[in-house]
């Protein structure tokens, strides 16, 4: 991938006597798709609006392309945003909306009245240029508020939990069509959500946050497959995280049981986070896994069941394609590459898993 | 940053503007000087005898009692009225919508006028029920749009919950509606309760006698001067509910370290809380509504003997009042009027019997002439012998075989000057068209009073009816307009104390208690001459209580109280026995209060014209005025 | 729950008994002699020159305190809209708290501060600035209406300013406008609703008041309200104050139709 497009340097906020970021670093690449994940109070929306010039921050930089911009006021800065609630011109037609930024731009009104019908045929709703934003469904609504941003051919392009209002299907088109959307643009998307499925459907890049720390940066692959803490791990997917003991490299004793992991250098007797996640245990005969147990609870979940099984005290929750009913005696079994170690937390900040969500 | 202190600068001075005049007013009641244009020294015995005032605390009460009955009643209806519009279909809702806002919308004078008219129309004595009924009726808007909005935020869901759940409809909507609507209910209940407590133009319109709010009282006593007692009243007023407010939105902050002890404050809080917001508030309530009771009903013990006083403002010592009470146990209803003209049509029209009024002399002869006068059996009045011949003699001019009135006060009308801002002597009524004066002269406000100065000045009769003679009198008080600073009443004399005008048209009444306040001040009576006039007591034909006020009559002829009616109100008596008992011998030989009759030139008395010609000075007179 | 509209009943009966009755009652004064016959009289009263007077008068007041009010409310809603004050304790300070003081003693008290040798007057004089002259004026009536009726004005345009959505604004500001484009273009036009209700609620008691011009106004200014006043207190011809009445209704009902077309959703009045 190309240079780095966006900085942020030591970037903290506080609103009283709380503090929504601290000292946090981030560079964003040109052209790259980069979500920050979070549940809400995490400080994702702040950074958004930081960048986006609508908030300050307390300290630290925020470079555009090689530019200072922190003080610089939004209308200056080279980038549009995507409201959570759309945030459009009530009094003032479709056309009139997608037309505000190049109206300020002194546009010629040939250019202005192609780039609509260009932007309106490109978030399918050509011939809306009359109505009005209050008799459109949300799903519309938010299409036009995407038109009216890229019209302006802005380099980033930031989107503040656009699809939060829509429903589930329309939420599931809409990503679609933002993946389309940001090919056929070439610009850069900067994304903000708590659904961590939108994230890794349509991220190259996924930043998640908590407590106004930044936990991981990764691919959605590796952030799934590769938690590096409790957090992520439980945030991420659903995962079986388990308090055990790194006996040593490529050994660690899990519920008492000693598995072969593929994990190095957590030191000898060291105690770790192990991460398995429920589709990766293999459900076995009694005595041909690792350890023996019972299933608990069953239910049916579509593309496969969801099993608790109790096992050396504790309810591991196993995703199978297979059924086992309840009270079948099972052992459980999991492939060491599956098997996940993370550093226990050194500090409370990064502990902090409760989720509000 | 210089936006935030822009913006500080800003709402600080929308807020002087806002509370510059209250804090006057906080200023005026601690001012031991009975006018308000000077700063007599700090005191606090307006708040003292404020509680002596029986006619402001009366008011005071019924203002509290129409203003809670009228928010209760309306909060009732409204919001009720809210509920069942809320769950209309758009095009009832819009109707409805439409007939809360003709109220909301409508000018109070057309809605107080319109009301006054029905109750005429429909034979409903003006009075507490009909002021009450308007009331309601300009507070249910405020109660519906108040409900309203909460009701938008209120899910019909939780509502249709409850019934879910076994709830009958009613106890659904006390449990689960009602309490998400009550804040609405409240603010509108307040918000009614305090349009009602300040309410003066619908009250003025729809109030009959015998009864005053705060604010109409107020009206009455603007211009004759506000009772220093009543800036007292409003502070505590203002205070006491600035207090409440303190109290009910300064809760206790919340700095607790941990989620527990936070929960725990706030628990503790919340008791404190409802101690402040529901209690305290509660309690003022009652203290109010008790002292407003207590108040009526020592007005309402003495029943049995009732005298129904019609009189000018401020013109009457409430002591002399108090005295004839406790000597006779007659129950005294005193009212006030401010001109005669305001006095007249309420006697015609008979709505209440009055039984003993004071107007003057042209105005008498207006209702013996109108058959509205009683004959008074002078067997009653043996006092009556104390009044001056002289003055029984001026009567004739309007009561020719003296039958139906009984001198009170009289007076001549002039020039009040302040020596210090004036510079030559004073003795034309020309001094009031010098330019030198521009902004410096103050007219008096009745078409009589306006139109005596130019017709003396141009020498003609005060009671002239020549058109020509009119018209030209109309030209020089319309030449005149530009150099006057007010038209007033009785503000003259404050103005006057404070230094405000240089020359005022005034009563020789006022002129003498001005002199007292402010030295500066000399009273003329113009040589081309003036208006001599006199106020007596008569008593109307539909009287209830004629002996009681025949005795009333009798009991102001005594020397003793008609003395010391001459010293609250300062207005010559034509009492001579009650003359010779003034100590003062500078007051009792003033040439102000007792001016030698027969040496002031070409002195009349107003008297009645006629409709006619009343029509055509009032048409002269809005034409001054308008110009 | 079918049998919750006849809740509306009390208040219909009352409306039509206390509200629609009476300006019927009016409208038939208005146009009936003594002598009960029908004529156009008491409407034609307001072409007399010292109505038209009047009449004129009291709307280039109203016009003028309208516009004042505008312009001093509209910042102050702004800062308080971005201020994120309580609302209701808002409503309390400007508008209940005051009221508690009685609106004729707060309106007198202006005399004492405006008079000649009156507080303002004196404050001026010790700082050697010229003295204010406008007591018993049209620019001491104008003041007076302000004053009085600055909260109405205040109170609609800043209903209407809390609801717009910071995003909009932050929107316009995203796509390149600057604070002052943005204001003309997003924040003026969205709160037209608030202006033409506070309007209406400035204009329409300026217009038909009498306490003010008789409190300040030094008894020299006639407004058309004082005109209507007197012919019921004074010369007891309800037949012209009627008519008068009428007249000034015209401008009432233009009002309210306004505020009907700008305001359709009632976000200026709410309290």
């Amino acid at each position: 991938m190309s240079n780095k497009l966006i900085d942020f340097i030591n970037i903290s906020k506080s609103y009283g006597t709380q503090t929504v970021l601290d000292d946090l670093n981030l560079y964003i690449r040109e052209n790259e798709f980069l979500t920050l994940l979070g549940p809400s109070g995490c400080g994702k929306t702040t950074t958004l609006r930081i960048l986006g010039g609508f908030e300050t921050p307390d300290c630290g930089q925020v470079i555009f392309d090689g530019e200072d911009i922190t003080n610089l006021p939004p209308n200056k800065r080279q980038l549009n945003t995507v409201f959570q609630k759309y945030a459009l011109f009530t009094h003032m037609t479709i056309a009139e909306n997608i037309a505000f930024g190049l109206k300020i731009k002194k546009k010629s009104k040939q250019y202005i009245y192609d780039k609509i019908k260009y932007a309106l045929k490109l978030v399918n709703l050509d011939g809306y240029e009359n109505r009005m934003p209050d008799s459109l469904s949300g799903g519309q609504q938010q299409r036009i508020a995407i038109a009216r941003a890229i019209v302006n051919e802005p380099k980033v392009l930031l989107l503040d939990e656009p699809l939060g209002a829509l429903d589930l299907k329309l939420r599931q088109d809409m990503q679609y069509e933002l993946i389309r959307l940001k090919n056929e643009l070439g610009i850069t998307f900067i994304y903000v959500t708590h659904d961590q499925e939108e994230a890794l459907t349509m991220s190259d890049t996924i930043v998640v946050m908590n407590q106004g720390y930044i936990q991981q940066i990764g691919t959605p692959e590796r952030i799934y497959n590769e938690p590096e803490n409790a957090f992520v791990a439980d945030f991420i997917g659903e995962s079986n995280i388990i308090p055990s003991l790194m006996l040593k490299d490529r050994l660690v004793k899990i519920l008492g049981v000693p598995f072969a992991c593929v994990d190095e250098g957590f030191g000898q007797n060291k105690p770790v986070d192990v991460v398995i996640r429920p589709e990766d245990i293999c459900l076995r005969k009694p005595g041909e896994g690792s350890i023996d147990g019972v299933v608990t609870h069953l239910i049916f979940k579509g593309v496969h069941y969801e099993m608790e099984v109790r096992a050396n005290e504790y309810d591991w929750l196993v995703h199978s394609t297979k059924m086992f009913p309840i009270g079948t005696q099972v052992s459980i079994h999991v492939d060491p590459f599956d098997i996940q170690i993370m550093k226990k937390p050194e500090s409370e900040d990064e502990e902090a898993v409760n989720i509000e969500e | 940053m210089i936006k935030k202190y822009l913006e500080k600068i800003y709402l600080f001075l929308i807020f002087i503007l806002l509370y510059a005049p209250i804090l006057t007013l906080i200023v005026l009641s601690f001012n031991n000087s009975k006018t308000r244009a000077k700063w007599g020294g700090f005191t606090l015995k307006w708040y003292s005898s404020l509680f002596q005032n029986e006619q402001i605390m009366n008011a005071l009460y019924t203002t509290l009692i129409i203003s809670l009955l009228a928010a209760v009643i309306a909060t009732v209806i409204g919001t009720a009225a809210a509920i069942a519009i809320h769950g209309m279909k758009q095009k009832w809702r819009t109707l409805y919508s439409g007939l809360t806002n003709i109220p909301m919308m409508n000018a109070e004078i057309v809605m107080g006028v319109s009301l006054m008219l029905l109750f005429i129309a429909f034979h409903v004595t003006l009075g507490f029920g009909t002021i009450l009924i308007a009331h309601i009726t300009f507070n249910i808007p405020y109660v519906i749009l108040s409900v309203a909005p909460k009701l938008r935020q209120t899910s019909r869901r939780t509502y249709e919950a409850a019934l879910d759940l076994g709830a009958s409809p009613l106890y659904a909507f006390f449990k689960v509606t009602f309490p998400d609507i009550l804040p609405g209910v409240l603010s509108g209940f307040m918000l009614a309760f305090t349009m009602s407590l300040d309410d003066f133009v619908i009250t003025h319109f729809t109030k009959g006698p015998g009864v005053d709010t705060l604010s109409t009282k107020i009206y009455s006593e603007v211009r004759k001067g506000i009772k220093p007692e009543m800036y007292a009243l409003s502070t505590l007023l203002f205070v006491t509910v600035l207090v409440l407010l303190i109290l009910v939105n300064v809760s206790p902050k919340k700095d607790a370290e941990t989620a527990a002890a936070r929960k725990h404050v706030r628990r503790r809080s919340r008791a404190g809380r409802i101690l402040i917001k529901r209690v305290i508030p509660v309690a003022i309530c009652l203290v109010f509504v008790g002292g407003g009771i207590y108040y009526a009903s020592k007005g309402q013990m003495l029943t049995k003997e009732k005298l129904i006083v019609y009189n000018w403002g401020e013109y009457m010592d409430p002591d002399v009042i108090t005295l004839f009470e406790e000597e006779t146990g007659i129950d005294v209803v005193y009212e006030e009027f401010e001109t005669n003209e305001i006095m007249y049509p309420k006697i015609s029209s008979g709505a209440i019997a009055y039984d003993l009024v004071c107007p003057s002399d042209y105005m008498i002869q207006r209702m013996r002439e109108n058959d509205l006068l009683a004959e008074i059996n002078f067997d009653n009045i043996p006092n009556i012998k104390n009044i001056g011949k002289d003055y029984l003699e001026r009567s004739k001019e309007f009561d020719p075989e003296n039958k139906y009135s009984v001198p009170y006060c009289w007076g001549t009308v002039g020039i009040l000057y302040n020596k210090t801002m004036v510079d030559e002597p004073i003795d034309s009524w020309s001094v009031l068209w010098d330019e030198k004066y521009k902004d410096n002269i103050l007219m008096q406000d009745s078409v009589r009073d306006a139109f005596g100065v130019p017709l003396k000045y141009l020498g003609y009769s005060l009671n002239s009816t020549d058109l020509d003679e009119l018209n030209e009198a109309k030209d020089l008080l319309t030449r005149q307009k530009p150099l006057v600073q007010a038209y007033v009443i009785d503000q003259v004399r404050d103005k006057m104390i404070g230094n405000e005008a240089a020359i005022g048209v005034i009563y020789s009444g006022e002129a003498i208690y001005t002199q007292q306040e402010n030295p500066n001040l000399e009273y003329v009576i113009p040589k081309e001459g003036s208006n001599l006039w006199i106020d007596s007591w008569v008593i109307p034909k539909n009287a209830e209580h004629k002996e009681n006020a025949e005795q009333f009559i009798n009991f102001l002829c005594r020397p003793d109280i008609a003395l010391m009616n001459f010293e609250y109100i300062t207005y010559s008596t034509p009492n001579t026995a009650a003359r010779e008992l003034i100590e003062a011998e500078s007051i009792r030989n003033s040439k102000i209060a007792f001016p030698d009759l027969s040496t002031v030139p070409n002195l009349e008395t107003f008297q009645y014209l006629g409709t006619k010609n009343d029509e055509v000075y009032n048409e002269l007179w809005n034409k001054v005025k308008s110009k | 729950m079918k049998n919750k509209r006849y809740l509306a009943g009390p208040y219909l009966f009352w409306s039509i008994s206390f509200v629609v009755i009476p300006l019927l009652v009016v409208f038939y004064y208005a146009m009936t002699n003594d002598e009960g016959s029908i004529t156009f009289a008491n409407l034609a009263q307001i072409t007399t020159q010292e109505n038209l007077k009047a009449l004129g008068m009291s709307l280039l007041l109203s016009f003028v305190s309208t516009a004042i009010c505008l312009l001093l409310a509209y910042p102050l809603a702004m800062i308080l809209s971005s201020k994120n004050v309580n609302q209701s304790s808002f409503i309390v300070l400007i508008f209940i708290l005051p009221m508690w003081m009685n609106f004729l003693l707060r309106t007198m008290a202006w005399q004492t501060l405006l008079e000649k040798n009156g507080v303002i007057n004196s404050i001026l004089s010790f700082v050697h600035l010229p003295a204010l002259e406008i007591i018993n004026t049209p620019g001491a009536i104008i003041l007076g209406m302000v004053y009085n009726f600055l909260p109405f004005m205040v109170l609609p345009i800043y209903n209407v300013l809390i609801k717009i959505d910071r995003d909009v604004i932050n929107a316009a500001r995203d796509l390149g406008a600057s604070s002052s484009y943005t204001f003309l273009k997003i924040i003026l036009p969205l709160s037209i609703p608030g202006i033409i209700s506070g309007i209406t609620m400035v204009f329409v008691p300026a217009l038909t008041t009498f306490v003010i011009s008789d409190l300040l106004g030094g008894g020299k200014i006639l407004l058309i309200g004082n005109v209507i006043e007197q012919s019921f207190k004074q010369n007891s011809n309800w037949h012209v104050g009627s008519g008068l009445s009428m007249v000034l209704m015209v401008f009432i009902i233009a009002s309210m139709a306004l505020v009907a077309k700008y305001d359709k959703e009632g976000e200026g009045s709410s309290f």
